[in-house]
């Protein structure tokens, strides 16, 4: 490997974890913001900046290094008790933060640039408060060495307050730990600048030329540090490699404090276990950590491999149902075997490979934290944001997509929801408004809302806005639901003023569009004077899904098995029985029944027996009435082209075993569809047989061809 | 950067340049194990390296543990930049890379 690209990949490594880092240091400032005397808080600011600065250095981050060291300065401060925590720090932090985040992107395409004059700004502000002028964080200024093994060192200004106290440290690199990017030279460097340091290394574990691993570290240090700063202060040098490597850090005693211990150690030596002397050295500092077995429990893997693993698999679950298709036909029961078995560890495979890409909502949410806390500033309101249900899991694809969605109905809630706290206080309710982010699972699907206690829709005023612009005519009668759906409609705003935050009516048109791309559905309810919560449902995961085949004439279409409760006989009995209305009883229950023959345009004869297959779906139980079913498939999601995306009942199509295509029912929106047609009195749905027809022509990423079409 | 390997009847001489570290230290094992095998003096020139890491300076320290048992000479050409030279005595490891080497037994 060049030495480009072993440095590109440390580098990369950095920017990975760097980004955690950051995301930790930002809630954790926002989070300050509002505990301001809460110093575990300021000791996590404090290692965040001291992490970002300390291994920026190590991996060629020069800038982001002294830009982090001088706020690091501020932290200390604010650690110590010399600097008071005020919004100014915190504001300027999180402007820093987002310096030092563009920083940590340089030379990435399409991130933004840090500004050099924000920098410069931010920092004279902080000095501002601080008091202390501008601090370098230079590359340490090399020392006159000296011969032999032990080497003084000058005194670093960290060392200049409180009382010297000396420490003996011992490092040893662990044998990931130069693999990981880390230099042990940087660490001793940045200990040297915390006070008097004098190293001793040794050589003592270099094994013979030929059998030495040249990319792992076998050099090992002992060291006496005197400085003013704590235990905590001195490992934190270490954080970023703490895991990688042996580190004991005790305070040094000299050799006649030394044997004086060792004799009252003696005689209390015959009590002590081995583990008590392991838990004693954890508590003094000292920790042994990579060779533990949690070491290696987690891996980082580029989300595009990722990608291609689960695409790999879709294409093998595709290959699966042929196989088992040809079993079926061939009636060997050795065939029939073999099948039987990939068909079982497709399946484990599928579950896992989808497992893999779920990832708690956590992130995504709390960053929005820092959304709240600016546009609260901006707009002069005073805004708490609640979060609840981070821990849900989805799959990384949706999560990814939610972002944009989220921020736009935050930043509409925050500018119109919302109200200005001379307001609230006229209306009586509590100064600080609140916007609560919530996740939940329902079924196959996830719930993520995002609430306000804020003024609430005027659904008149949205219906005024609709007909004005000719949305709606006049007189239409329109259900609540149906006035609040208008809202995503592109353009569509009711803001009488557009502000910097919202009211161009884009940002609702975005949230539709891309809850549309994800086949999920939105909701919205409000109560005036009380608030709004929007709901956006959405799959679990975009890739493969437990399906039913069932056929209706020469068409096969596919429910999702979350949906699907029970499968019902159809007679012609049972309808006349029914008098013609479209109501199953089902075990005493009324449902009512959507007839897909006639819904789609299928236009052939009816079979004498159909099947109602029963469907749960969040407006009720429906029952939809197809000619066969066919058994369960697992379902690799293929998209439909653009073309079709008006064709809300469909959510993809997929590649049967046979080669044939089956298109993807959406049962929420079949259902709201029929719905529809029968308010309307209308009964045709979209031409479905039409639409699968020209399906096998926009399948994108298909494995085999079709032998037959529908 | 990077690290030459210059055979004669009499010595092998290793020439260091530019930044020596982990991206090349595989090189310079394979590279110090050949020169080694030849049985000739071994020679490092440190004169054109501007950084060292403890990659490089464990296998050069190795090296020169190997030359001495098996007898073969190893020495350093001239001292290390200055910059190198203050950077490994930073981290007490300046005594490993001693310029004439006590090994060098062969004068040639």
């Amino acid at each position: 490997m060049s030495l480009t690209s072993k440095a590109d990949q440390f580098k990369q490594a950095f920017r990975e974890e760097g980004r955690e880092v950051l995301v930790d240091l930002e809630s954790a400032l926002l989070e300050l913001n509002d505990n301001r005397g809460d110093m575990e808080l300021v000791g996590r600011v404090f290692r965040a900046l001291h992490t970002m600065k300390g291994s920026g250095a190590m991996f060629g981050f020069e800038d982001l290094a002294t830009f982090t060291h001088n706020l690091e300065t501020a932290f200390d401060e604010v650690r110590n008790g010399r600097l008071p925590i005020s919004s100014e720090l915190i504001d300027l932090t999180l402007a820093a933060l987002d310096q030092i985040r563009a920083m940590l992107e340089e030379g990435i395409a399409g991130a933004p640039v840090a500004d050099l004059a924000a920098c410069a700004e931010i920092l004279a502000k902080v000095r501002h408060l601080t008091g202390k002028p501008e601090k370098h964080h230079d590359k340490a200024k090399t020392a006159t060495p000296q011969a032999g093994s032990e080497v003084g060192t000058g005194t670093g200004s960290e060392a200049a307050t409180g009382q010297v106290r000396e420490w003996s440290i011992h490092f040893a690199p662990g044998p990931e730990f130069m693999l990981n990017g880390a230099n042990p030279l940087l660490l001793l460097r940045e200990l040297k600048q915390m006070g008097g340091l004098a190293v001793r290394a040794s050589m003592a574990a270099v094994p013979p030329l030929n059998e030495l691993d040249p990319e792992r570290c076998y050099i090992s240090w002992e060291m006496v540090l005197a400085t003013a700063a704590e235990r905590d202060a001195i490992r934190d040098v270490f954080i970023f490699v703490e895991d990688s490597c042996e580190l004991t850090i005790e305070p040094f005693l000299s050799p006649a404090e030394e044997s004086a211990q060792a004799a009252s150690a003696a005689a209390s030596a015959a009590d002590l276990t081995a583990q008590a002397l392991l838990d004693k050295r954890e508590k003094r500092g000292g920790r042994r950590v990579y060779d533990t077995p949690d070491n290696a429990s987690s891996l980082r893997v580029p989300a595009a491999k990722l990608d291609q693993f689960v695409d790999l698999v879709g294409e093998l679950v595709t290959v699966q149902a042929r196989l088992s298709e040809i079993a079926a036909r061939c009636d060997d029961p050795e065939i029939a075997a073999v099948s039987e078995e990939v068909e079982r560890l497709t399946s484990s495979l599928r579950d896992n490979s989808m497992n893999i890409r779920m990832m708690p909502i956590r992130a995504t949410f709390e960053k929005f934290r820092r959304l709240v806390h600016d546009l609260a500033r901006d707009l002069g309101k005073n805004v708490e944001l609640t979060i609840e249900g981070a821990d849900t899991e989805l799959d990384k694809t949706v999560i990814d997509q939610l972002s944009d969605p989220l921020m736009h109905l935050i930043r509409n809630s925050m500018d119109h929801g919302i109200e200005p706290p001379a307001v609230r206080a006229e209306r009586g309710k509590r100064l600080t408004a609140t916007i609560h982010l919530s996740a939940k699972h329902s079924g196959a699907s996830v719930l993520i809302a995002v609430s306000d206690d804020g003024g609430g829709i005027n659904a008149e005023a949205v219906r005024n806005k609709a007909v004005e612009r000719g949305l709606v005519a006049a007189g239409d009668e329109l259900m609540e639901s149906e006035i609040f759906a208008l809202l995503f409609q592109p353009g569509f705003s009711t803001a009488k003023q557009v502000t910097d935050v919202s009211g161009r009516g884009v940002g609702m048109d975005v949230v539709r569009q891309r809850v549309d791309s994800l086949r999920g559905s939105i909701d919205v309810a409000s109560k005036p004077g009380e608030g709004t919560s929007v709901t956006l449902r959405l799959p679990l995961t975009l890739a493969i899904i437990d399906g039913i085949l069932v056929s209706i004439a020469e068409a096969s279409f596919v429910l999702p098995l979350a949906n699907i409760l029970e499968c019902i006989e159809l007679t012609t009995a049972d309808i006349e029985r029914a008098n013609g209305k479209h109501i199953a009883d089902v075990r005493g229950e009324i449902v009512p029944y959507i007839r897909l023959r006639e819904h789609f345009n299928i236009r052939t004869p009816r079979p004498e027996i159909e099947q109602i297959m029963i469907v749960s779906t969040e407006g009720g139980r429906y029952g939809f009435v197809v000619d066969r079913v066919l058994g369960n498939c697992q379902t690799v999601i293929k998209n439909l082209s653009r073309f079709y995306r008006h064709v809300k009942v469909v959510s993809g199509a997929t590649i049967l075993g046979d080669g044939t295509v089956a298109l993807i029912l959406d049962p929420e929106r079949v259902a709201q569809d029929a719905v529809r047609a029968v308010a309307h009195g209308t009964r045709a749905g979209p031409s479905v047989a039409a639409i699968a027809a020209a399906v096998k022509y926009s399948l994108r990423g298909r494995s085999t061809p079709p032998q037959k079409t529908v | 950067m990077g690290i030459t390997l210059d055979e004669s009847k009499s010595k092998a001489v290793i020439g260091l340049e530019g930044a020596v570290d982990i991206s090349s230290a595989a090189e310079l094992k394979t590279l110090l194990l050949r020169a080694l095998h030849g049985g000739k003096k071994v020679r490092v020139s440190l004169a054109g390296a501007t950084d060292l890491d403890v990659t490089a300076v464990q296998l050069l320290w190795a090296a020169e543990r190997e030359a001495g048992k098996a007898g073969v000479g190893f020495s350093f050409a001239g001292p290390a930049p200055a910059e190198v030279s203050a950077a490994l005595g930073e981290a007490g490891l300046q005594q490993f890379m001693v310029p004439e080497s006590k090994v060098s037994v062969d004068a040639g």
